[in-house]
C-alpha cells in the first residue's frame, strides 16, 4: 500500500486527539506540550499509519524527542514513510 | 566440612569492550594491579592499542566482534598462548538502546539479545571451559545494569539482556561450585557512549533522582571490578549496584 499524504496523517493525528476530547489545532505550528499531545500518542498516531499502510515505522527515541509542533509530527512521519 | 582454599587474585584476564569508556578503565586497572589482560573490541582504539605497545608482554588485544564467535574462540586461544592459562573475564562489551519496544524491528531487538546476552555467554561458556580444562579456579564477572532491576522507559530489550545475565550469573555461581567466582556489577547510568543516546531532560532527571547527589562516573565501578577479580571477599553470586542509592 502506499504512503499516507500529509492530510491523511492529519486527519488520523485529529482521531487520536478527539478520542481525548482534544481538538486540532488549524496551525500546522501548534505546540504539542500545550495541546497535551504526548510521546504515547505519536506512538499510537505512528501505529494506526502502520496500520494503514502495511509496513512497519521503526524509529528511535532521540528522533522522536526533537518533535515538538504539529508540522513536527507530520514531517518525521513522512520521513519515516519515506525511508 | 570441605575447606577450599580462597581462589586467588586474578593473573590473566580476559576484557570483552575494552577499547573505550569503562572496559578500557578496567584494562587499565587490571593492568595496575600487575596481572595480565586479553581484551577485544570491534574497533581497537588508540588507547588501547598505547597500552599493547607499552606492555606487549601483558596484554594483547585484538579487533573482535562479539557476535563471531569463532572468532571469539580464537582469540581465547590466542590469549592463552600469549598470556598464559586465563583465569578470568570481565563480561563488559554490549550494546545500548533508546527506543519503545513497540517500534523496534525484531531484527533490533534480535542484535540486541545477540550482543549482550548470547555473545557474553558463549565467550562465559569458552573461558570456564579453559579454566576447567586445566582444573583451574577463577573469577567472571558480568558488567550489568541498574536496569536489570528498575523500569527506564526506552530500553526494554536492553534491561532483559541484563537481567538475563544477572540470572546466569547466579546459576554459574552455584553451577561452578567453589571453583569459579561468578558476580554482576550493575552501574546505575553514567556517561558513556551508551548512556549519551539518553535526553538531557532524561539524565537531569537521573541525576536529581540520585540520593548521592551526583551520576556514576567509570572511575566508582572499576575499584568494585578489581575486588571482585583479585581481593578475597567470597562474594558469589551476587549483583553489586553501582547508582548513588537512585534504585533504592
Amino acid at each position: 500500500m502506499s504512503a499516507l499524504s500529509r492530510d491523511q496523517i492529519r486527519t488520523m493525528m485529529a482521531e487520536v486527539l478527539a478520542a481525548q476530547g482534544k481538538e486540532m489545532p488549524a496551525e500546522d505550528t501548534a505546540n504539542l506540550e500545550e495541546l497535551g499531545f504526548r510521546s504515547l500518542d505519536f506512538s499510537e498516531l505512528a501505529l494506526r499509519v502502520e496500520d494503514e499502510t502495511g509496513e512497519e515505522l521503526n524509529f528511535d527515541a532521540p528522533g522522536l524527542r526533537q518533535i515538538q509542533t504539529v508540522a513536527d509530527v507530520l514531517d518525521f512521519l513522512e520521513q519515516l514513510q519515506a525511508a | 566440612m570441605s575447606d577450599l582454599p580462597p581462589i586467588g587474585p586474578a593473573s590473566v584476564v580476559v576484557v570483552s569492550g575494552g577499547s573505550r569508556g569503562l572496559g578500557l578503565a578496567i584494562v587499565t586497572d587490571v593492568l595496575d594491579r600487575g596481572a595480565k589482560v586479553a581484551a577485544f573490541a570491534r574497533t581497537i582504539t588508540p588507547e588501547l592499542q598505547q597500552l599493547a605497545d607499552a606492555h606487549p608482554d601483558r596484554v594483547l588485544v585484538a579487533s573482535v566482534d562479539v557476535n563471531d564467535h569463532k572468532a571469539l574462540t580464537a582469540f581465547i586461544k590466542d590469549a592463552e598462548a600469549a598470556l598464559g592459562p586465563i583465569d578470568a573475564l570481565v563480561n563488559n562489551a554490549a550494546v545500548g538502546q533508546d527506543a519503545m519496544h513497540i517500534h523496534m524491528s525484531p531484527q533490533q531487538i534480535g542484535d540486541i539479545i545477540a550482543t549482550n546476552l548470547t555473545s557474553p555467554l558463549v565467550l562465559t561458556r569458552a573461558v570456564l571451559r579453559r579454566i576447567m580444562a586445566r582444573g583451574g579456579r577463577g573469577r567472571v564477572v558480568m558488567v550489568t545494569s541498574v536496569c536489570a532491576q528498575r523500569g527506564y522507559s526506552g530500553l526494554v530489550a536492553y534491561s532483559a539482556t541484563k537481567g538475563g545475565l544477572d540470572s546466569a550469573m547466579r546459576t554459574l555461581a552455584r553451577e561452578m561450585h567453589g571453583r569459579v567466582l561468578v558476580n554482576s556489577v550493575a552501574p546505575g547510568f553514567f556517561a558513556s557512549e551508551m548512556s549519551s543516546v539518553l535526553g538531557d531532560q532524561q539524565l537531569e532527571t537521573i541525576a536529581r533522582r540520585t540520593p548521592s547527589g551526583r551520576m556514576v562516573e567509570p572511575d566508582n565501578i572499576v575499584p568494585v571490578v578489581r575486588t571482585l577479580l583479585f581481593e578475597d571477599t567470597n562474594l558469589n553470586g551476587q549483583v553489586i549496584t553501582i547508582d548513588g542509592g537512585s534504585s533504592i
